[in-house]
């Protein structure tokens, strides 16, 4: 019962009394090798394999595993060397076949032979650690077979020969080459990649040097982008179809290098056909394509950004500086918008919306933009164009769109202090002469400037606004107050702080008794309810609609400046007059009066006044009548202009004096503002920090920040320190 | 002490206050047998301390004859060579360098000194030492229209100019240093007429 010591069952086979016979040994080992043998033969059907295990096991137990072991490797390394003549032997197509029927059968018995061992394996085998059964079958068809000095060369030869076959177009057996290549991979990693894949590497190599050299001679860019896609593509499917999936890195490592890395330069740079001309051609495809390859090797990416870039600095460069180009600022503006989304598009669609090339597109821009001194003047009177009244279908949708657009270009403007003078002057032309196609787009761009510069940018431009609103409501409480002026001419008012409105010097001017009584009555309406302000006409920024009648009986109404409605006035009271007479009955000073007469008198379809003599240019001889045989197909002409136009010469030299003087005390400032946190900073750091100060408005010279300095020190706001020249010091 | 005073109302019994005023200067400078505008009367001037130009008086004076022990015209006339080797000492000719520019600040509030002065200035003070530069800043200076005076600073920065810049090639100066900007023109003056 409880004292009984459990035995532990064993099933004992077949069991019989061991004699230690001599030749036990032999006899026993004979019977295992005839099974090789039979086994190897394809003849195993017969053979019990019970018995073989017991056989094995019983050597192994009475101490013949060596023997075992021996033997097994003998026999099975003579059954392999003639295995290797038979495939050897075959010829052709049928080598491969036969290698790798045999490596089958081999893999079959081995597998068999294993089984019947299996006690060695894990007894006489472990304890001597020598090499296992199954390993060890597989070194001896690797160091019999494989390496069988009439089977290695040419079992490589017939791989790299099929595969060259494949890649210029035949079917092979891809089955029968998957076997023969596992049978690398099983025989070890080392012995893949010594006998097969460095070998098939290298040939690759080869081959693909030859191809893309035939192709780059051959083909434009575009197709040889096409070939080099189709030829990864192909390697990669054939690793998949029959060989390691660790290889596939390193083909498709040679096929980069040899077709997109080495050719690189050449591709791009390609005459009519490489990248240049892609993007001017909108090659998405292509373009799409040189993205995907040229991401794969190292530089690729750089070599295309590079040669993007300096295509568009190019580009950029003659566009802004060509001459005929600036010509109509409206159009220079609308072509560097169309560049844009032209290689916007281009980055969204072939190359990923990729950062780094959005970054070198913007970069390029700000380069080239800035090259053309007039690009903010430009910007600006583009927005006027799109904000005026009268731009066919402009829908407030569409005018977001593109003022959205030129926030872009405005972005990159290195002179935005330049584009604020010009945009407030502009804007204030439009907000008089009522041609704003709306105030909620002038709103909508201001809210973007002052998002994009700060409220200090916007703060006079919403003053202008405000101005106009509040005119609004004056003329209507001074007609309000006056209801005995609803006859008679009408006035409308439009009163500007000044501060607010780009400065302007008033210039005298007479105006006609029935103007200045109406005047007058405003101003004392106007100061009454305002004490302590003072009022100055700008005469030379009015507009006026005149009623004429002309000789044949035509009436029309005529739209004019201030100063012409002086002028055509007079001839109320006289047919003719000199030009000495008007400039003593106007007042108006020369230039703008003989700007004024010849818009009058000198302008086909507009010249409702006659000059004698009939010259182009305004003498202070000439005398003038009126041209009572004037005709328009239109009712109402319009003669003034008080369009913005782009600056004259002597203009524009005026406006960037302006922009110099008022960039002084701005640098100044940020000097000050600097020196006062820091206290002592040397000069090549003062000039780092003004500059990034300042670099939201304009591009601070240093040679003008120098002059600041050293305007700043002989006012004694700074000094520069005794001991060390370089450095300033901030005096309190 | 009696002679330097003796000496002292020698030359100032012509100035109704108790100094020695340009005229008497005038004819200490032709018994000393030195032309009036020599650097030596300015060195003179600077031992004295004198605080306006064209005017010595007797506690100047005093202050300067006896560190000098001269209490004659001759011993005055024998010390000027010394005195000279004094002020140009390295140590002492910043501080002269300095001198030279305030003392020519005639008016009140006065900051700088107008080209013209300055040029004769130049002459006398560094004219000796750095001829080649003194010549060549000169005739910028006369021809160039940025500036109509030159202060202290630029005065200054000169002297560092002719101590630090080898002359005539330039080859260590850098426009894109705290160098006044008066002497960037200059540099890019003077490169224009190398080329």
């Amino acid at each position: 019962m409880s004292n009984q010591k459990k035995r532990n069952f064993q099933i004992e086979a077949f069991k019989h009394r061991v004699v230690v016979d001599p030749k036990y040994a032999d006899k026993t080992w004979q019977i295992l090798e005839r099974a090789i043998h039979q086994i190897y033969n394809q003849d195993a059907s017969g053979l019990s394999f019970e018995e073989l295990y017991r056989n094995a096991y019983n050597m192994v137990l009475h101490k013949f595993g060596e023997k075992l072991y021996t033997g097994f490797i003998v026999t099975m390394t003579a059954h392999l060397k003639e295995k290797s003549k038979l495939i050897e032997a075959a010829q052709g197509g049928s080598f491969l076949e036969e290698l790798n029927k045999k490596w089958n059968e081999h893999n079959k018995a081995l597998e068999m032979i294993r089984d019947i061992l299996m006690y060695m394996d894990r007894t006489y085998i472990e304890s001597t650690k020598k090499t296992h059964v199954h390993p060890m079958g597989l070194s001896l068809w690797r160091d019999n077979v494989v390496h069988f000095t009439k089977i290695h060369t040419r079992l490589l030869n017939t791989l790299l020969d099929l595969v060259q076959k494949e890649r210029t177009g035949e079917v092979i057996d891809r089955g029968l080459m998957r076997n023969v290549i596992k049978m690398f991979m099983d025989l070890g990693e080392s012995v893949y990649q010594e006998d097969f894949e460095k070998p098939f590497l290298d040939a690759s190599s080869e081959f693909y040097k030859v191809e893309s050299q035939e192709f780059i001679e051959s083909c434009d860019c575009g197709d040889y982008l096409k070939k080099a896609e189709k030829r990864l593509t192909e390697e990669i499917d054939r690793v998949g179809h029959y060989l390691d999936p660790k290889s596939e890195e390193k083909i498709t490592s040679v096929v980069e290098k040899e077709m997109i890395a080495n050719h690189m330069q050449r591709l791009v740079h390609m005459d009519n056909s490489g990248l240049v001309y892609m993007l001017l051609h909108d090659k998405y495809e292509d373009l799409g394509r040189m993205y995907n390859l040229f991401r794969r090797v190292t530089n690729g990416l750089l070599t295309v950004r590079d040669v993007m870039t300096s295509h568009l600095r190019e580009m950029g460069k003659q566009l802004v500086t060509d001459p005929e180009k600036s010509k109509d600022p409206v159009e220079f503006v609308q072509r560097l918008l169309d560049e844009r989304d032209k290689y916007d598009k281009v980055i969204s669609t072939a190359f990923g919306n990729d950062k780094t090339f959005q970054n070198a597109l913007n970069s390029s821009f700000e380069y080239f933009i800035n090259l053309n001194a007039r690009s903010p003047e430009f910007i600006s009177l583009f927005v006027d164009d799109k904000l005026r009244k009268g731009i066919k279908g402009i829908v407030d949708v569409d005018v977001e769109v593109i003022l959205d657009k030129v926030m872009m270009l405005f972005r990159y403007l290195q002179e935005k202090d330049v584009f604020e003078k010009y945009y407030k002057q502009h804007l204030a032309k439009r907000l008089l002469s009522g041609k704003t196609v709306s105030d909620d787009a002038e709103r909508s761009l201001i809210v973007k400037l002052k998002t994009e510069c700060g409220y200090q940018f916007t703060s006079k431009l919403e003053g202008m606004f405000t101005d106009m609103k509040t005119s609004e409501d004056t003329m209507r409480g001074f007609y309000g107050s006056h209801p005995e002026l609803s006859e008679g001419p009408t006035l409308i008012v439009q009163v500007l702080t000044t501060g607010s409105w780009p400065t302007q010097p008033a210039v005298p001017c007479n105006l006609p008794a029935e103007v200045s009584v109406l005047c007058e009555k405003f101003r004392s309406y106007y100061l009454g309810t305002h004490t302590g302000r003072r009022l100055t006409w700008q005469t030379n920024m009015g507009t006026a609609d005149i009623k004429a009648v002309f000789g044949k009986g035509q009436k029309h109404e005529l739209n004019v400046s201030t100063f012409q409605m002086c002028v055509l006035m007079l001839f109320n009271n006289a047919d003719r007059l000199s030009y000495k007479e008007i400039e003593q009955a106007t007042e108006i000073p020369a230039s703008d009066l003989k700007r004024c007469l010849q818009s009058l008198a000198c302008v086909k379809g507009k010249n409702v006044i006659k000059k004698e003599p009939m010259s182009k240019d305004i003498g202070e001889e000439d005398s003038f009548y009126v041209n009572e045989k004037f005709t328009s197909k239109f009712y109402k002409v319009k003669i003034g202009t008080v369009v913005a136009q782009k600056e004259t010469e002597p203009e524009k030299q005026e406006t960037r004096q302006r922009v110099e003087e008022d960039r002084k005390p701005q640098i100044e400032a940020a000097i000050v503002r600097i020196m006062k946190s820091r206290k002592i900073l040397d000069h090549n750091n003062i000039i780092a920090e003004v500059t990034k100060q300042l670099q939201p408005r304009f591009l601070a010279n240093p040679t003008e920040i120098k002059k600041r300095i050293e305007a700043l020190i002989e006012r004694d706001f700074l000094e520069r320190d005794s001991t060390d020249r370089k450095l300033y010091r901030y005096l309190a | 002490m009696d002679r330097i005073d003796h000496l002292f109302n020698h030359y100032a019994n012509r100035s109704s206050s108790h100094l020695i005023d340009p005229e008497g200067i005038e004819e200490l400078c032709s018994n000393l047998e030195v032309p009036h505008t020599d650097v030596r009367i300015l060195m003179l001037a600077w031992k004295m301390k004198a605080e306006k130009q064209g005017y010595f008086t007797l506690e100047e004076w005093r202050r300067a004859l006896k560190a000098m022990r001269a209490d004659t015209i001759s011993k005055l006339k024998k010390a000027l060579p010394e005195l000279e080797k004094e002020v140009r000492r390295p140590s002492n000719f910043a501080d002269f360098y300095v001198y030279a520019f305030r003392y020519c600040l005639t008016e009140e509030k006065q900051k700088s000194i107008d080209i013209e002065t300055i040029c004769q200035l130049l002459d006398i003070v560094l004219g000796s030492t750095f001829r080649a530069q003194v010549d060549y800043f000169i005739d910028y200076l006369k021809i160039q229209n940025d500036y109509k005076v030159i202060n202290m600073d630029q005065w200054l920065g000169f002297y560092r100019f002719c101590n630090e810049i080898s002359f005539p090639d330039m080859s260590n100066y850098n426009p894109e240093l705290a160098w006044p900007l008066i002497l960037d023109n200059f540099f890019e003056w003077m490169r224009e007429k190398q080329a």
